[in-house]
């Protein structure tokens, strides 16, 4: 939930990468404080399994400066996607404000994809919040991985399986390289943003 | 696609997989693989492949085997602990309830020694004594033991930390937990002067301060599977507000057919110590327990919508 300072005029965000185990989440993340080094406000947290799994999640705090007279921030987070850490993965999910879910372009994942955007919805519905009206960004990761032989859906195929209702702003990308990442996060901040503005009356009262 | 070709492919894959970390994957493509050369007797080298891959399958194992064995819940470093305190804060109104939140997150996230030493401060704090004192009790039985939340409450008794109808509050709700674990020990009452307030004060103002009671237990009337019509008992083991988490043993597994996740059963009964009421559950969660003591068992987290 986001926090609203009138008084110091600050407002503070939250944005949770959502998807399967191994789709990219982390990587995200890294990207970002590897190459928005400017914006970066602090450390990038992470808790990690022996095998490098999330374990609770990764945090990344940054600044948008000022926004319509306002201190804009952003608190970064992704949530495990191992499947046994569900409980944890709906506790770093609580007072999002914008989610940008991640999805794998492995043909294999097809499945997981599904699953993790069901377990989305279902958390969400869980806080009382229809997946339809929280600002939610898709991203198809590992765009890259054609290159090197693996068997990828096409976005075509991705766009159906898990946008079809939905129909949010969807961002083809590879994490690793960098592509695309920047264009999730700036489409989910901009939803977020715009979606504080209606809900908080955020930019009249300032 | 002759064999050869369909081999070499699969092989690929399944490298390819490992370096992405999709373990289950690799595996599934190296026993395809496996298959394909013990079906095809005319091929050379038939035996050392089927040898090497059976290898990378037992490396695979292994790898897969260190990911479900993880520890859910390590300690982690203080900086860490700050983050999840000053993060995860969910419903906080002020200051001491903001401190409460800091030290129930750090509890959710696993950390209960350092959840332990903040809860111990704020007991101190009049508004938010009693759900501080419930949470140590928490602390303490998944820390240690049920003995240690017995003497942590005895030494409260003893050092009058509590106003008589506080302590009444944490009596009720640890003499629960005991009497649930089939624990035959009656806790003491609260100063003797404290005895002779009604009891229904008592609980009117604990329905007051929680709105939902610490639920023991709840009983479903199964309406399908091979239960069907039975009345079910199962154990909470865990209370958040009103979501509540049960624990299903392996040998109750078909019960989890009619518990999928979204589920509203509408005929439940909620036991706690005070009152027996009905109302209506969601499912919200179902997890398998994979490694430890309880291995094979479910973790069902159940929303009390309305009662």
């Amino acid at each position: 939930m986001a926090i609203f300072n009138i008084k110091k005029r600050e407002i503070e965000c939250k944005i949770v990468y959502y998807g399967p185990g191994r789709c990219g989440k982390t990587t995200n993340l890294e990207y970002i404080f590897k190459a928005y080094q400017k914006q970066v406000t602090g450390k990038m947290v992470s808790v990690n399994t022996e095998s490098d799994r999330t374990l609770f999640f990764d945090f990344l705090p940054i600044g948008l400066g000022k926004i319509k007279g306002c201190d804009v921030r952003v608190q970064l987070y992704t949530v495990p996607g191992q499947i046994q850490y569900s409980s944890t993965r709906k506790l770093v999910l609580s007072g999002a404000d914008g989610i940008v879910f991640v999805a794998d372009s492995l043909k294999v994942r097809r499945e997981k994809n599904m699953l993790s955007l069901k377990n989305l919805q279902m958390n969400l519905k869980e806080y009382g919040i229809n997946i339809v009206k929280i600002p939610l960004v898709m991203q198809h990761n590992k765009r890259d991985l054609a290159e090197k032989g693996f068997p990828l859906m096409s976005i075509e195929q991705m766009e159906k399986d898990l946008n079809r209702q939905l129909k949010v702003p969807s961002f083809p990308a590879s994490a690793v390289t960098g592509q695309g990442v920047g264009d999730t996060l700036k489409a989910c901040m901009e939803l977020t943003l715009k979606h504080l503005h209606k809900e908080l009356g955020w930019g009249y009262r300032v | 696609m002759d064999a050869v070709t369909k081999l070499k492919s699969l092989l690929q894959e399944a490298e390819l997989y490992r370096s992405q970390g999709l373990l289950d994957e690799a595996k599934t493509n190296y026993l395809n693989a496996s298959e394909l050369i013990k079906n095809d007797k005319q091929l050379k080298i038939r035996q050392k492949l089927i040898n090497s891959i059976a290898k990378k399958i037992e490396s695979l194992d292994k790898a897969i085997d260190k990911v479900e064995k993880a520890i859910e819940k390590p300690e982690l470093s203080s900086e860490v602990q700050d983050v999840i305190k000053k993060m995860f804060l969910f419903a906080a109104e002020n200051e001491d309830t903001c401190a409460l939140d800091g030290a129930i997150a750090l509890a959710k996230f696993g950390q209960y020694e350092r959840a332990l030493t903040e809860f111990n401060e704020l007991i101190k704090k009049e508004s938010i004594q009693i759900a501080a004192a419930k949470n140590i009790i928490k602390c303490h039985m998944v820390l240690t033991s049920i003995d240690d939340a017995v003497n942590q409450y005895q030494l409260w008794v003893d050092n009058n930390i509590f106003i008589p109808e506080k302590l009444d509050k944490i009596r009720i709700f640890l003499q629960d937990i005991l009497d649930k674990h089939g624990i035959n020990k009656t806790l003491l009452q609260a100063k003797e002067d404290a005895k002779d307030k009604e009891t229904e004060k008592v609980i009117d103002s604990k329905l007051e301060e929680d709105e939902i009671l610490d639920v023991s237990s709840i009983g479903i009337i199964m309406d399908s599977g091979p239960k069907k019509g039975e009345l079910v008992e199962l154990d909470v083991t865990f209370q958040s507000g009103n979501v509540i988490s049960l624990l299903i043993p392996e040998k109750e597994k078909e019960l989890i057919e009619n518990f999928k996740i979204g589920t509203i059963l509408n005929d439940v009964q909620f036991f706690s110590s005070i009152a027996i009421f009905s109302g209506s559950g969601a499912i919200a969660s179902l997890t398998e327990i994979k490694v430890g003591p309880r291995k094979g068992y479910y973790n069902l987290d159940m929303k009390i919508m309305d009662s």
